[in-house]
């Protein structure tokens, strides 16, 4: 039994409970009404003379019979063909990831053993170009690649996001790496490891959430990035946001931004998987080094 | 199998010093314990025989060998470190046998070695249990078991008891000395507990500051400080040392008169073991007031201030005074040692 002490009186708990779910209601909110509306028609959802049209679908029901319709989806993966959109994020994320983790875990262990005076400067380096805004470096990037023909294929724009994202994976494997015990790589060189055998059969497996973690960070930011896609992709090479930004910019005609709506719900569908996928080892990675393992 | 040989160690990070010139020879088998207090460069002096540390200068030799160039897992060494530094994701087995898997021992073998060197240490019944998932005491023998699992040529040891609570540092200071007793391996254990050390070695050295001190079995260094460093280390309590003049072979200090000494005139620091020292009523060497008494169940331990110093001699354990009743304390000439007033070496022998 809990004591007196500990005990919330119940006012307090139905306020805090209260408190939950509102903020729940306003935060999930514009993914719902999104979600909601994404079967609906345009006239319905933009309508601007009720808005409980988007609710009801007094207009999608005039055109299709049903207060529901895939016509958005239709649109924006078969007559669009959103799918190679998609195909294109995946290439771009996965080698994103890839990259990113590669140099960032093995620079980030290099840094963090390291007992030169110059790590720290590069660190801060690091920082300073993270924090630079990406649309900045583009403006820089694009003449160069126009004129050595290499604007508008994905390669070109994965090597600029790993080089954008490159600072922030260093930073956050370095500091996990801070975290784990420098008598941990001592041992298994003693033990008969090689630097690199130390790295991973000891220090990776302990690095797991750490690793898990910053490649999700890597990857969300691959996957929502605009300022570089936008700039540097053809219109065939286009990741999701661009197209979905394409289709935004098509509204003369009537139903495009209904793709652009799917679109988007589409977009976001994978991420809540991935999250929920992930979500014990990024809440370890998260916490890693608060307390003493 | 394995004789280690260091010569003219130095090891300096810029203008800090952390070992000068370590000169020593370690004959195979030998229990050799480096003691000091924490910064004097003893954990240093075992990182660079491990390979850990590169020495700035001089050369470190196993067997007839020089190793500098080697690195930690070509110099056939076992390391128990302090934090016992065991990996979190293997089991107690996985661990234990790492050594042996990262150097591509025969497989079949591993399972021998690993169940002996963990009934070695008692660790039987944890073998499938995370390193989590122990006390300190038990992380502590895994450690011990994976540096013994391999059969090294050299075993060394970090501090490993410093993490442990006082009762079983006891008992795990009695299994390690057993166990090199069985293994018959040469080892280098570094702790500043010099308890550990009288009990464990074979040989001890003494640094302070980067500087070897005294090297010596336990019972030379007790008996026979090189210095007052020395002296002031080594002993429950310290050796008492008071600062006076000698004038005709008779030592002087406040309330202090100890005749008999074969030394010349001049300041010097003389210092006397408490046990050796007898509390009387009258007519001993110190009369002065009793500063603080402490019982400590076997003997009652007398203080008294000469100088700006407390110095300390055991009585009776049935001794009972008030403080700041006068005492008088025995302290005859054979029981003195001397040390130069002004660098604390001793005099004589």
């Amino acid at each position: 039994m809990a004591s007196k002490a500990q005990r919330t009186p119940t006012g307090l708990k139905i306020a805090a409970n209260l408190f939950v779910v509102v903020w729940l209601i306003l935060a999930a909110f514009p993914f719902l009404w999104t979600f909601w509306g994404s079967f609906k028609v345009e006239l319905d959802f933009f309508s601007i003379a009720d808005w409980t049209n988007a609710l009801t679908g007094k207009n999608t029901e005039a055109t299709y019979g049903r207060p529901f319709t895939g016509a958005g989806y239709h649109g924006a993966w078969v007559q669009e063909e959103f799918w190679r959109a998609v195909i294109n994020t995946f290439i771009v994320c996965f080698f994103v990831v890839l990259t990113s983790l590669t140099i960032g875990t093995l620079g980030g262990y290099a840094l963090s053993r390291s007992g030169f005076r110059y790590t720290f400067w590069l660190l801060i380096i690091a920082l300073i170009f993270r924090a630079m805004p990406p649309i900045t470096l583009v403006a820089g990037y694009l003449l160069p690649f126009f004129e050595w023909n290499l604007w508008g294929i994905l390669p070109t724009t994965i090597i600029v996001l790993v080089a954008i994202n490159q600072p922030f994976t260093l930073w956050m494997l370095h500091s996990f790496f801070q975290n784990i015990p420098k008598e941990l790589d001592e041992s298994a060189k003693v033990d008969g490891c090689t630097q690199f055998q130390a790295f991973r059969h000891v220090i990776v497996p302990v690095m797991w959430p750490g690793v898990i973690t910053t490649g999700l960070f890597s990857f969300l930011l691959a996957y929502n990035d605009f300022a570089v896609t936008s700039m540097l992709l053809s219109e065939s090479n286009r990741t999701m946001v661009p197209e979905i930004a394409a289709f935004l910019g098509t509204t003369y005609t009537e139903g495009n931004v209904m793709f652009a709506v799917a679109a988007v719900v589409s977009a976001t569908a994978p991420l809540f998987v991935l999250v929920m996928f992930f979500q014990r080892q990024i809440v370890s990675g998260l916490t890693a080094g608060a307390v003493k393992g | 199998m394995a004789e280690i040989r260091l010569s003219g160690v130095s090891k300096r990070w810029g203008s800090f010093i952390g070992v000068d010139k370590f000169d020593l020879t370690i004959p195979d088998r030998e229990f050799l314990v480096l003691l000091g207090p924490s910064g004097c460069g003893k954990t240093t002096t075992m990182r660079m025989i491990a390979g850990l540390e590169d020495p700035t200068e001089g050369e470190i030799l196993i067997d007839g060998k020089v190793v500098n160039d080697l690195e930690p897992k070509d110099r056939d060494v076992a390391m128990v470190f302090q934090s016992y530094a065991l990996y979190p994701n293997m089991n107690v087995y996985e661990n234990i046998r790492f050594p042996l898997r990262v150097r591509g021992s025969d497989p079949a073998t591993h399972k021998e070695k690993v169940m002996r060197a963990s009934a070695m240490v008692e660790l039987d019944d944890f073998l499938h249990r995370k390193p989590a998932e122990l006390s300190g005491g038990q992380r502590q023998r895994v450690a011990l078991a994976r540096a013994i699992v391999r059969e090294p040529n050299v075993f060394l040891m970090d501090e490993p008891l410093s993490n442990l609570d006082a009762k079983l540092r006891v008992s795990t200071r009695a299994q390690i000395k057993n166990l090199s007793h069985e293994l018959a391996v040469t080892t280098i254990y570094v702790t500043h507990d010099q308890i550990e050390a009288m009990t464990l070695a074979d040989r001890v050295v003494v640094m302070e500051k980067g500087v070897v001190q005294q090297v010596g079995s336990p019972t030379e260094i007790y008996d026979r400080p090189a210095n007052t460093f020395v002296a002031s280390f080594i002993g429950n309590p310290a050796m008492n040392l008071m600062k006076g003049e000698v004038a005709g072979g008779t030592f002087r200090a406040p309330h202090t008169e100890i005749a008999g000494l074969s030394i010349g005139d001049g300041p010097v620091t003389l210092g006397f073991r408490a046990e050796d020292a007898e509390v009387a009523g009258e007519g001993g060497q110190i009369t002065a007031p009793i500063y603080t008494l402490e019982l400590l169940g076997d003997a009652t331990m007398v203080s008294v201030r000469i100088g700006g110093a407390l110095v300390s001699a055991k009585a009776d354990k049935s001794f009972r005074a008030e403080i700041g009743d006068m005492v008088s304390i025995r302290i005859p000439a054979q029981i003195c040692h001397l040390f130069d007033a002004e660098t604390g070496a001793r005099i004589g022998d």
